[in-house]
């Protein structure tokens, strides 16, 4: 048996960049964090701020991980330029970005 | 082998818990947290003496209980330090949480545990019920004899937690009131042989650990898969320190003198058809009781589990191949299993060592003596069933003074 290994020692070490081991619990989500990629100015307040660490670098602006965020709204609160709204999954298209 | 000289070797007349707290600093630990409690105190006061007179250089950290113990040593070493701590029954009750993030982060700290009879039933007195409650929790778990090993074993614990190996926390027990508070004659190595000893841990891949600047998760993103992985690896981890504790024993003797056998001790089982399978300080009784039996012809022997977890289930295989009748001793009871929580592990074998009669004694709970004559019950009753008369499968032997 030669199964597929996550970590590279024995210990649980992991780097959140690198790896990201989860359950979905984004299906069960109100609201979802939409950023205005245009407004943000890649600070890095929602990232720092969001509980789950569900906020992915994208190099120039963050997006959420939509299958872990669960729709606090924390980044939207913390975001100095008002870039990321909570919008009712509702009136949100299934695909995940 | 006698000590060397006077600067290898002090030889003193010390008391379990000091014989704990000796061991503690020869090893040098970076960071020590600990929460008083009886009969584990002493080992606090000796190690604070310690760093009072400058013989230890160490982080102490007085907690405000053992759960904040459990966790600070965890956290330091996880920070890449060497730890120690200590406790005994409530407490180790008490930080039972923390023993199981220390275990499942493979933090590799090594702990005292002075064993006394558990939470409910106010007993300030000896057992080892607090050892057995803590069985899954995912650490190596020694037992000591005496006060020598008390130290002996302390030394062994770090070799064996730290091993990039085994990487797996190492709890060291032994019996409150009886030992934790008699004094015995004790060998106290000089630090240079105990660095000597430890020096090999220096060589070893070094392991991971947290730094400033670099955050990392550590058993934060272990879910699924991800957990099933590290459980497989830490249960591995585990079947590999029976090894390494045997052959860690084995380099001891060499290094110090002293071998006790690694995962068991047998003692005059050569020829023996009657077996005992006990731990901790009523071994020195039994062998004393084994002894005399010998003397009136009676083929009897003691085998001394020094290791409870991993449970060295080979090993004992192979000793009580083919023998007649079979005795466990349980300083402990098990609620619902009939009989001692050892004496069961030791029934599961019992198909693989062959047809002996295999019967629970459970003895000494708190504090009652483990007496010679009490032995002598013992193998009475197993000779009984050696002759193959019926007997019963579980006696309470501290009941029927």
């Amino acid at each position: 048996m030669a199964p597929h290994t996550y970590f590279q020692g024995e210990g649980p070490w992991s780097d959140a960049d690198q790896l990201m081991l989860y359950l979905d619990t984004g299906s069960w989500r109100s609201l979802r964090p939409v950023v205005d990629a245009e407004a943000c100015i890649y600070c890095g307040l929602c990232a720092l701020f969001c509980p789950t660490q569900c906020m992915i670098n994208k190099g120039e602006y963050f997006l959420p991980n939509l299958e872990f965020c669960k729709g606090c709204g924390v980044c939207a609160k913390e975001c100095p330029r008002g870039a990321i709204i909570m919008k009712p999954e509702g009136e949100c298209d299934a695909s995940k970005e | 082998m006698q000590a060397r000289s006077e600067q290898d070797a002090r030889i003193m007349v010390i008391t379990g818990n000091a014989a704990a707290a000796y061991g503690a600093m020869l090893c040098r630990p970076d960071v020590v947290a600990t929460y008083p409690i009886t009969p584990q105190t002493e080992v606090i006061e000796k190690l604070f003496e310690f760093a009072a007179s400058g013989e230890l250089d160490a982080e102490m950290v007085p907690v405000e209980g053992e759960n904040s113990a459990m966790n600070v040593v965890t956290a330091a070493s996880m920070a890449g330090g060497r730890v120690f701590t200590a406790t005994s029954s409530w407490g180790l009750a008490f930080m039972y949480d923390a023993m199981l993030a220390a275990s499942g982060t493979r933090a590799p700290v090594v702990m005292v545990n002075v064993n006394r009879e558990t939470p409910g039933i106010i007993a300030v007195s000896s057992g080892q019920q607090d050892m057995i409650s803590t069985r899954d929790s995912g650490w190596i778990q020694l037992v000591a004899e005496d006060c020598q090993e008390i130290l002996d074993q302390v030394l062994m614990a770090y070799r064996l937690a730290e091993d990039h190996d085994i990487q797996v926390p190492v709890m060291v027990n032994y019996d409150g009131f009886y030992l934790s508070y008699l004094a015995g004659k004790v060998e106290v190595p000089s630090k240079k042989r105990v660095s000597d000893f430890l020096a090999v841990l220096n060589e070893q891949p070094k392991r991971q650990i947290l730094l400033p600047g670099q955050p990392l998760g550590c058993g934060t993103h272990g879910i699924l898969q991800g957990f099933v992985e590290l459980r497989y690896k830490h249960v591995q981890a585990m079947e590999r320190a029976k090894a390494a504790f045997d052959a860690i024993d084995q380099e001891f003797a060499s290094q110090f003198g002293r071998g006790y056998g690694g995962q068991i001790e047998e003692y005059r089982t050569g020829d023996a058809d009657i077996v005992l399978v006990a731990s901790g300080s009523m071994c020195g009784t039994i062998k004393t009781v084994v002894d005399r039996k010998r003397e009136q012809g009676l083929p009897v022997g003691l085998v001394r589990l020094r290791m409870y977890r991993p449970f060295p289930s080979e090993k004992l295989t192979q000793v009580l191949k083919d023998r007649k009748a079979v005795g466990v001793v349980d300083r402990s009871v098990g609620f619902g299993i009939q009989g001692g929580p050892i004496y069961s592990e030791v029934c599961s074998l019992s198909a693989k060592f062959g047809g002996a009669s295999v019967l629970s004694f459970i003895d000494g709970l708190a504090n009652t003596d483990v007496t010679s004559d009490h032995v002598e019950q013992m193998l009475d009753l197993l000779s009984a069933a050696a002759r193959g008369e019926p007997c019963p499968q579980v006696t309470w032997v501290c009941m029927e003074e």
